[in-house]
């Protein structure tokens, strides 16, 4: 059995889902709860003005309906980190990734501003467009394999079509792709500073995640 | 000089979704080139069609309250697999012994193979699934309301 | 060799590969989301060649990804157009308001949808209460219905949980994931009803 990233610690079955904690996935894991539960206790930035000229400054107010609803999104989409970096399931990771990809969605679309909703929506389409080749690949693995559980492929009897692991890499690059528009400067200027930052770490993640999983397979 | 391009075109949110298009796209003609390939014959789940059945095309295999022989993939796991999928509802008991339609309508009624994989054997992937639904709802919720109050 | 299986793909990557060409040419954001929503077919057809029952069980997650997303991104348009300052104000059909013909309809299908429970039930049940809000214009809280789906949801979880760890009571679970699932499917629809029929 390949063995990327160390060998598997414990197990937590469910039914024909099997998760499994090895060194690697367990830091990923810790690392996902660890910034869920910051942005958890975490206020947001209050951003300041300063007016040239006089000695005065605005102050953005954020709405508490609005802080409430990223919040929200960002721990949401910190839980689904989780479920991703640990599931031991080809279909479930793809899934797990959905999620994070529409929770970030939501984490950049709930900013009132016109500008900031078009990068929302062109990034959800990137996002829908992404679920195509990761439910593809899954699917291919599935039919060419006849399993869909990363611990049996790990065994490596069987080889798995070099254009399903692409596809999947694909795909996981699509529903990761927030940190491309968040990096831009009026996203980051958009009041709210941690949870833009939850975009950028589940990416991250997912990154790593894929990569154990291309290699595992 | 490429990098400075290459970031200028990327910094633009309008073209990122015809990239990532076009990138499918090669993708897909790498896959059709990749082809013929081999179908591995032992599935999980596989499926049977027995002739004549009522039940068809989800023939259940047994009578209700007995133990169905299901094929997934880590059996020790679910020992109780395959109650599931024998069970019929009094109702769909009733319309598989007087009709010959209740393969049509299977999906609807509690039992079969479908909900033992989907509540059973992958449950967990049936968990996710609704927290997506239940994800994308509040924010069309949000996003609803929140045009309301301008 | 050229199997059955390779053939298909061949078809269905042959679709996708359509698709995405017409969406590195398109230009307008709404039909770039029709386009999408075409293209996701083309990885339910790869889903659907697997050829099991498995294959119909992962159909259904694939599917609801896509419309979920779908119905995310349609919001987010509208309120990027600014397309919601005239909101549908229901049917506003005079006979529709005032006869007790879509209660009675109503009725009928959710009694029906009842019956068969589960996800279809729980559907044809939701469209019942749907055709009824729209021919009411309905204005009162929405607070029940999101409490009923939060309790389905947590009904289909605790099903979920029974099923992993007390094998034993599989009857139990599988009658509260039907419930729940139906309970769910109904207010879902109901609320995406609402939504569409409500009034200043």
């Amino acid at each position: 059995m390949n063995e990327i990233g160390g060998a598997p610690l414990f197990f937590l079955e469910f039914g024909d889902i099997v998760i499994y904690f090895s060194p690697f996935t367990i830091t990923l894991f810790l690392l996902a709860l660890v910034f869920s539960v910051f942005v958890l206790v975490s206020r947001p930035e209050r951003q300041i003005d300063i007016a040239f000229g006089a000695d005065a400054f605005y102050a953005k107010v954020i709405s508490l309906s609005e802080l409430k609803f990223r919040r929200f999104m960002s721990i949401a989409c910190g839980l689904a980190c989780m479920g991703a970096m640990v599931t031991g399931d080809l279909f479930d990771f793809t899934l797990f990734v959905s999620l994070v990809g529409i929770c970030n969605v939501g984490i950049v679309a709930a900013v009132k501003s016109r500008h900031v909703q078009n990068a929302a929506y062109q990034y959800g389409l990137v996002a829908l467009a992404g679920t195509v080749p990761m439910f593809a690949a899954a699917a291919m693995v599935a039919a060419t394999t006849g399993t869909l559980s990363m611990l049996e492929l790990a065994e490596g009897t069987i080889q798995v079509p070099l254009a399903a692991r692409a596809l999947l890499v694909l795909g996981v690059m699509g529903e990761g792709m927030a940190p491309f528009y968040a990096a831009k400067a009026e996203m980051f200027r958009a009041p709210g500073a941690p949870y833009v930052i939850m975009c950028s770490l589940s990416s991250l993640l997912i990154f790593l995640r894929v990569a154990e999983v291309i290699l595992v397979l | 000089m490429i990098i400075q391009k290459i970031s200028r075109i990327l910094s633009n949110f309008d073209n990122i979704l015809p990239l990532f298009a076009a990138a499918c796209a090669v993708m897909s003609i790498i896959t059709l080139i990749s082809l013929p390939l081999a179908y591995h014959e032992d599935q999980l789940y596989p499926k049977r069609i027995v002739p004549g059945s009522t039940l068809n095309p989800y023939d259940r295999g047994g009578p209700p309250f007995t133990q169905a022989e299901i094929h997934s993939q880590y059996p020790e796991n679910s020992p109780t697999a395959g109650y599931v999928t024998a069970y019929l509802t009094p109702f769909s008991l009733f319309l598989s012994e007087y009709t010959s339609y209740m393969g049509t309508t299977i999906v609807a009624h509690p039992g079969g193979i479908l909900d033992e994989i989907l509540y059973n054997t992958r449950g967990l992937d049936t968990v996710v699934e609704p927290t997506i639904l239940f994800i994308a709802f509040a924010i069309a919720a949000y996003i609803f309301r929140k045009g309301g109050d301008e | 060799m050229w199997n059955e299986y390779s053939f298909g793909l061949a078809i269905a990557f042959a679709c996708a590969l359509i698709g995405f060409a017409a969406l590195t040419r398109e230009r307008d954001d709404l039909h770039k989301l029709l386009l999408i929503d075409l293209v996701e077919t083309a990885s339910l057809a790869v889903i659907a060649l697997i050829g099991t029952d498995l294959a119909e069980a992962l159909i259904l997650p694939g599917l609801v990804v896509g419309i979920a997303e779908l119905l995310a991104l349609s919001q987010i348009y509208l309120t990027k157009e600014g397309y919601q300052q005239n909101p549908v104000k229901g049917l506003n059909i005079e006979v529709m308001m005032r006869s007790p013909a879509p209660v009675i309809l109503s009725t009928i299908l959710v009694v029906y949808g009842i019956i068969l429970s589960g996800f279809t039930g729980g559907g044809i049940a939701g469209l019942g209460v749907v055709f009824f809000l729209m021919s009411r214009s309905f204005t009162g809280d929405f607070h029940v219905l999101e409490i009923a789906s939060g309790i389905s949801w947590a009904l289909w979880v605790a099903a979920f949980f029974v099923f992993m760890f007390l094998p034993g009571w599989w009857y139990f679970a599988l009658l509260g994931a039907a419930i729940g699932i139906l309970l769910k499917v109904i207010t879902k629809m109901s609320l995406v009803g609402a939504m569409w029929g409500e009034t200043e």
